[in-house]
C-alpha cells in the first residue's frame, strides 16, 4: 500500500518544517509531498534546505488547484491512498495511521476526519459551525448521506477516488463540493472522529469577508454537482 | 438624425473597422472574438446609412421611440459580448491551471531525473 500526504503550503514558512517534522514521527509509512503553491516567503527555500520533496508550482493557483496537483502526482505514481495535511498546524498526523486502516478496513473511497462526531478538541467559532450544520443538512439534502464534518480539510482519499479528484477538484473551498461528487458516485465516505487544534502559524483562507461568497459559492456548487454530466476525462 | 451626424457616426464605424482589421492583422486581436465587434460595427454602419431603418423596425417591434430600440439594442448587444468573454475567461482559466499543474510535476520529475543521474555519475 503505497501512501501519500498532500500537503498545500503557501507562505507556511513558520510551520511548514515542524508539520513535515511531525509527519515523519507520528506517520513514518507515508510519503508526503509539498505543494507550494507560488509562496512569497521562502516555504520552497525551507522544504529545499530540509530536503523536503516539493513541487513548485510558477502561479498561484489557490488551495483547491494546489491540492488537485498532490492528487495528480499520486495518480500519477500509482498511490494507493492520499491524504492532505494543511501545512499550517491543524492537522495532527497522529490520526493518519488510523485513517488509513480504517479506509482500507472498510473499504471507503473517502475517510473524513471530523471534529464533531466526539465533538473534543479545537470547535471552530460557533458562526462556523452553524455554516458547517448547514453544509451537512444540505448535503444531507442532496445525496441522503450525513456527512457531520463536510468541511474538514483532514480526509484520506482511496484509489478511485484519487483518480476522480485528479481531474474533477474545486478551485477554491473545495472540501464539501468534492464530499458531495463522491457521494453522488454513489461510492463510498466514512467518517471517524478526530481532534483538531488552532492553526499555529498563517491565516485561514476564509476571512468574514469572504464567508457570504463562501456560503452562497459552495451551496451552489453543491447543488449543480447534482445536475453535472461526469466529465469525459478518464479516472 | 441630418447628414451631419449621419456622416459622424459612419466615418466612426469606418474608423473602428479599420482599427480592428490593422489589430487581427498584427495578431493583436483574434478573429475568433473580434467576430462580435465585426458584427456590431456593420449594424451601425447600417443604421446610419439607413436611419429610416430605425423606425421602420422600432414600429415593427412596438417601440414607440426608434432611439429607445437603439439603447436597447445596444444593451443587448453589450451583454452578449460581456458574457462570451465570461466563457472565454472560464475556458482560460481551465486550462492554466491545467499547465501550472503540468509545469510543477515536470519540474519535480526533471529534478528527481537529475537527482538520479548524478547519484549514478558519482557512483
Amino acid at each position: 500500500m503505497k501512501k501519500l500526504i498532500i500537503i498545500p503550503a503557501y507562505n507556511e514558512s513558520a510551520s511548514i518544517v515542524k508539520t513535515v517534522e511531525e509527519i515523519k514521527k507520528q506517520a513514518p509509512e507515508f510519503d508526503y509531498i509539498v505543494i507550494n503553491d507560488c509562496s512569497t516567503d521562502d516555504t520552497g527555500k525551507l522544504c529545499r534546505i530540509h530536503e523536503i520533496p516539493v513541487i513548485d508550482l510558477p502561479m498561484n493557483l489557490g488551495i483547491g488547484g494546489a491540492v488537485q496537483t498532490g492528487y495528480r502526482y499520486a495518480r500519477k505514481k500509482g498511490y494507493d491512498m492520499a491524504v492532505q495535511v494543511d501545512g499550517d498546524g491543524q492537522h495532527d498526523p497522529f490520526f493518519l495511521r488510523q485513517m488509513a486502516r480504517e479506509l482500507e478496513k472498510e473499504g471507503a473511497d473517502l475517510l473524513i476526519g471530523s471534529r464533531f462526531l466526539e465533538k473534543k478538541g479545537f470547535q471552530s467559532s460557533v458562526l462556523r459551525r452553524v455554516g458547517i450544520r448547514y453544509f451537512s443538512w444540505l448535503i444531507r439534502l442532496v445525496t441522503g448521506k450525513k456527512i457531520t464534518d463536510p468541511t474538514s480539510g483532514l480526509r484520506i482519499a482511496g484509489k478511485r477516488a484519487i483518480a476522480l479528484f485528479a481531474v474533477h477538484y474545486p478551485e477554491d473551498y473545495p472540501e464539501p463540493e468534492s464530499v458531495t461528487a463522491v457521494l453522488r458516485r454513489g461510492w463510498k465516505v466514512k467518517e471517524i472522529p478526530v481532534i483538531m487544534r488552532e492553526r499555529s502559524g498563517g491565516v485561514s483562507s476564509i476571512s468574514a469577508k469572504q464567508s457570504v461568497y463562501y456560503m452562497v459559492k459552495v451551496t451552489m456548487a453543491i447543488l449543480m454537482e447534482c445536475i453535472r454530466k461526469e466529465e469525459k476525462d478518464e479516472y | 438624425m441630418n447628414i451631419r451626424t449621419q456622416i459622424m457616426v459612419a466615418a466612426i464605424a469606418v474608423i473602428a473597422l479599420a482599427v480592428l482589421i490593422y489589430m487581427i492583422h498584427g495578431n493583436m486581436l483574434k478573429l475568433k472574438y473580434a467576430l462580435t465587434w465585426f458584427l456590431l460595427v456593420a449594424g451601425v454602419l447600417v443604421f446610419g446609412c439607413f436611419p429610416s431603418l430605425t423606425s421602420v423596425l422600432a414600429g415593427f417591434l412596438g417601440i414607440e421611440t426608434p432611439v429607445n430600440m437603439l439603447f436597447f439594442a445596444g444593451f443587448c448587444f453589450s451583454l452578449i459580448i460581456i458574457f462570451s468573454l465570461t466563457v472565454v475567461v472560464s475556458r482560460l482559466s481551465v486550462s492554466q491551471k491545467k499547465l501550472t499543474q503540468e509545469i510543477g510535476l515536470l519540474k519535480k520529475e526533471l529534478e528527481e531525473v537529475k537527482k538520479e543521474r548524478h547519484e549514478e555519475t558519482s557512483k
